[in-house]
């Protein structure tokens, strides 16, 4: 006969005290490449030429980072020396380019929000990220949020993959098809911005140029913690990185 | 009394007589005209007389003429008669009032309506005869008359090798025979032939000639009802009959079927042990789980529509059955209920299928197909049509509060009442056979979700046009005529069953109104029908809200018990289809207040993202059903499974043609092996058939000295 209610009592509660506590189990988080201010000028050109993806800009000794593009390789960090700064955090929601202000939400949305994920070109990686959600240490049911099948119910819209030309239409469709009010997210460097692929006749390079983005989750592939974080975004739970509500630049 | 049924059954024959003669002498629109006015006319007559009948206590008699040797030819209504007649009436006035709107867009001239109407009318008079018949003379005669007529009807059209209507008449002829013989049996100790004498003759009648009486008649009775094993030639029938006749078909003349059973076999010849009435009991459960079977994986409507009139006669045989059983053991009441039931089940089978037959009569004539894979999409092509098929679908499906439900429920029921019954090998007969009805009924509503959700609901799936405009803005008379009757005999039952009971009362030998429709109106506590508990009891419940408005008997159908449980089942689809609408109302209120400031946005269907939804793409009868199939799979054994693959475009997307041919087990078990041993017969005689004369002259001779020396011997 099976215990598995007594293993379960003693095992104890293992979820994340995420939006809490902030979460420092290992391996939550990839980390991410920040500005740093190198010596020179040189060290900070070499680190802008070790970046595969060009996500490294160099100006003047200091070396920036763009996260839309960065994919986590490491190679500024292990094969570059001296490395760039590095930081394990995983709130990196942001908002798109361009866009000032920023509304949540409405309240009636905190605890009970709708999901629909499209996998518009994917290559797995953000998808199997998204799919941790719904697992016991990430668990978002527990924050009022839910995958939907089907978008007259979705409130949000999660969009993972640059767009692909195949799932163009779709992608509009979905969105066409969701009630008011709605929210796109743009999850991994693909939706941001391309990321890899970039654009081209078979890429939209990024979910931005088909639909309008509320919010963007860089991170190639995002941790589900920095989705987590995009969600609680969205329900205005939490504030985009780098955005001053409009109550705290009154004050 | 008896000159009004008189005058009006003279009436009823002399208009019928004019819409023959007139139906054959006119030319052009004027056929169709006289087909729906006479037709009208005379059903309603044969209500009014019926009625009269049946609010008159006594039986009606009347003698046509004196036969030498064979009594006299009389007409006799009785209340069997009186409510087999009304049913007759209530189907005919809608199936000749039907007629013009299938007229005009399917024959546009093409066949001429004089033949048609005349056959028409002497098809009307002889299922009157049947009906009306007091003895087996003129019973027989038009019984005939009645078959061939069908066959010349069931042909008119004359579309196809007419196989169809030649199988219907060989095995109406081989029933007919078979209920010669078993009128024969019965009649050998009467004086005449006349349904008195023999139902009073039939005390002196042996066990066994009882036994040949029932099984000739079952076999005789049951081909015209429809009953496995001989009812082979129904689907085949049905489908090939042209939409114009198929009411008259399916709601008339099945009927007489169910007459000639109950007329023979519960009035005339009432079998004295319960074996006849448990082997009735099974063939019904038996035909009503085959013919429920069939109707769920059929995709061709009037098939479809075909096996589930299989279902519903073995559901009400299946009643008559059990009602044989408990009055060979002595339960006049549980008798009673189950003969209820069945008469029920009959009037109702009669006003939906009558309904479904032209609702899809009117499908094939608007959109050229029957073919429920493809079709699809009619509820917004034609909404009228829509409502009035969804009527007939429920009320099919035994949903409350329609018609179906009330005669389902009362069988099932009747069927619990077994446990009165002493042996436990009948208690677990009955087990069985109530379970392969219940499972009937619960097949029964995925067959006829089927049926509208397919036809009706989703896109269109064929490449089918409208055709004809009709039925989009309203509905024709006649069906809204049967939708209102599957309403009415739905939610007032209690009204139906008194009238019913008076049918019921002489053949089962118990009342059932008493026990069935307590007097919860008519009774107060001065007058004390009722014991006062019990009053009291239903009091509480609402039982006699209304006593003041409604007349009759009350709205609650139940069956008393004992001191202990003094309500063995108890039903109202009138306060339950007060609550449905009132609940209903309230939560469209609630709902429309709650959401009135907001705001409706229209979009495109969804329907995955994908570029653009096609036919093929959408849910199928096929795929409907096929968990049925897989279920129910060792019933159907496929005979031919054959997969034909097809690239439909090179390097991707192959198709795989899937065809089937299923063998219907009555065909597997019956119809095939006495065609195999009937073909195998005539080719061991063809072995004699050489040719040679020598041979024939040795066969005289040796036949000459067979004959000679049996003549010798005896």
């Amino acid at each position: 006969m099976s215990f598995w209610f007594w293993r379960g009592l003693r095992k104890g509660m293992h979820t994340t005290r995420y939006p809490k506590a902030s979460e420092t189990a290992a391996g939550v988080t990839p980390g991410r490449p920040v500005t740093t201010q190198f010596a020179s000028v040189q060290q900070a050109a070499l680190a802008a030429q070790v970046c595969p993806v060009g996500a490294i800009t160099a100006q003047d000794g200091s070396a920036h980072v763009d996260l839309d593009f960065c994919i986590h390789c490491q190679r500024c960090r292990f094969g570059n020396s001296p490395p760039m700064d590095w930081q394990s955090d995983y709130e990196w929601t942001t908002l798109p380019h361009g866009l000032r202000r920023y509304e949540p939400l409405p309240r009636a949305y905190r605890r009970s929000m709708h999901i629909i994920v499209v996998d518009a070109g994917d290559c797995g990686a953000c998808l199997h990220e998204v799919k941790q959600l719904n697992n016991p240490f990430y668990n978002m049911h527990r924050l009022g949020m839910f995958f939907t099948a089907t978008p007259r119910t979705a409130d949000v819209l999660l969009v993972v993959g640059p767009v692909t030309e195949n799932m163009r239409v779709p992608l509009l469709k979905t969105y066409e098809a969701m009630p008011n009010p709605k929210k796109v997210l743009a999850v991994g460097a693909c939706a941001v911005s391309g990321g890899i692929f970039g654009q081209s006749f078979v890429s939209a390079g990024g979910v931005s140029s088909v639909l309008p983005v509320d919010l963007e989750i860089p991170g190639d592939p995002a941790p589900p913690l920095a989705i987590l974080h995009g969600l609680l975004v969205v329900t205005g739970r939490k504030a985009p990185v780098g955005y001053q509500s409009s109550l705290e630049r009154s004050a | 009394m008896n000159a009004w049924i008189g005058g009006t059954l003279v009436l009823f024959f002399a208009v019928c007589g004019c819409g023959l003669i007139l139906s054959a002498i006119l030319r052009g629109r004027y056929p169709m005209r006289v087909l729906v006015g006479f037709g009208a006319i005379c059903s309603v007559l044969m209500m009014i007389a019926a009625g009269i009948a049946l609010i008159d206590g006594r039986t009606f008699t009347a003698t046509l003429w004196h036969l030498d040797g064979l009594g006299s030819l009389s007409i006799q209504i009785d209340h069997l008669s009186a409510i087999f007649l009304f049913t007759a009436g209530l189907i005919y006035l809608p199936a000749s009032a039907f007629v013009k709107n299938l007229v005009e867009s399917r024959y546009q001239g093409k066949y001429p309506l004089c033949r048609y109407g005349v056959m028409y009318f002497a098809l009307m008079a002889s299922v009157v005869l049947i009906l009306t018949a007091g003895d087996a003379p003129l019973f027989l005669i038009s019984w005939e008359c009645m078959s061939i007529l069908c066959y010349l009807l069931v042909n008119y059209e004359r579309r196809g090798d007419g196989r169809a209507a030649y199988i219907m008449l060989t095995m109406s002829e081989a029933g007919f025979l078979a209920v010669v013989v078993a009128f024969a049996i019965a009649a050998r100790m009467a004086p005449d032939w006349s349904f008195v004498s023999l139902s009073a003759a039939a005390a002196h009648l042996s066990n066994g000639a009882i036994w040949a009486v029932f099984a000739l008649g079952f076999f005789g009775f049951g081909v015209k009802a429809g009953l496995v094993p001989v009812n082979f030639w129904l689907p085949r029938c049905y489908t090939a009959t042209p939409p114009v006749f198929i009411p008259v078909l399916a709601g008339v003349t099945l009927n007489l079927g169910f007459y000639g059973i109950l007329r023979l076999n519960a009035d005339i010849a009432v079998p004295r042990g319960i074996g006849p009435g448990l082997l009735a009991l099974f063939v019904g459960s038996v035909t009503a789980l085959v013919g429920i079977l069939y109707a769920t994986t059929e995709n061709d409507l009037k098939t479809m529509l075909a096996h589930s009139s299989i279902e519903n006669a073995g559901i009400i045989v299946a009643g008559i059955g059990a009602s044989l059983v408990f009055r060979a053991s002595g339960y006049s009441l549980a008798a009673a209920i189950a003969l209820t039931a069945a008469l029920y089940h009959i009037i109702n089978h009669s006003v939906y299928k009558t309904l479904l037959f032209q609702g899809a009569g009117e499908i094939e004539v608007a959109t050229g197909t029957r073919d429920m894979d493809s079709l699809g999409g009619l509820a917004k092509l034609l909404p009228a049509l829509s409502v009035v098929f969804l009527v007939g679908c429920l009320s099919i499906a035994a949903i409350p509060p329609f018609n179906g439900f009330v005669s389902e429920w009362l069988t099932l029921q009747s069927l619990l009442r077994s446990a009165s019954l002493m042996s436990p090998a009948v208690k677990i007969l009955f087990a069985i056979c109530g379970a392969a009805l219940a499972l009937t009924a619960a097949l029964a509503v995925t067959c006829f979700v089927k049926v509208y959700a397919m036809s009706f609901l989703g896109i269109r799936r064929g490449e089918w046009k409208l055709r004809s405009s009709k039925g989009i803005k309203r509905p024709h008379f006649a069906l809204v005529y049967l939708a209102s009757a599957c309403f009415l005999l739905g939610i007032l039952p209690t009204y139906v069953i008194p009238v019913l009971n008076r049918a019921v009362e002489p053949l089962a030998g118990a009342s059932a109104t008493a026990s069935l429709v307590p007097p919860f109106f008519t009774a107060t506590s001065r007058n004390q029908q009722l014991p006062t508990s019990f009053l009291h009891d239903f009091h509480n419940l609402g039982a006699q809200a209304g006593s003041s408005v409604l007349p009759g008997r009350g709205m609650v159908v139940l069956v008393r018990g004992g001191q202990q449980n003094p309500v063995i089942f108890a039903m109202s689809t009138f306060y339950g289809f007060l609550a449905l609408a009132a609940f209903l109302l309230i939560t469209w209120i609630v709902a429309a207040r709650a959401t009135r400031k907001r705001k409706v946005a229209r979009n495109e269907l969804w329907a995955g993202g994908i570029p653009r939804l096609l036919p093929e793409m959408s849910y199928t009868a096929t795929g409907f059903s096929n968990p049925v199939r897989v279920v129910f799979q060792a019933i159907f054994r496929p005979d031919i499974v054959e997969d034909t693959r097809k690239t439909v475009a090179v390097h991707f997307r192959t198709a795989i043609l899937r065809r089937r041919e299923e063998e219907h087990p009555v065909d597997r078990l019956f119809f095939h092996p006495i065609g195999n041993a009937t073909g195998w017969f005539a080719t061991l005689l063809a072995r004699m058939h050489h040719g040679r004369l020598n041979a024939y002259v040795a066969y005289s001779l040796i036949f000459l000295l067979v004959i000679l020396a049996l003549f010798r011997v005896i």
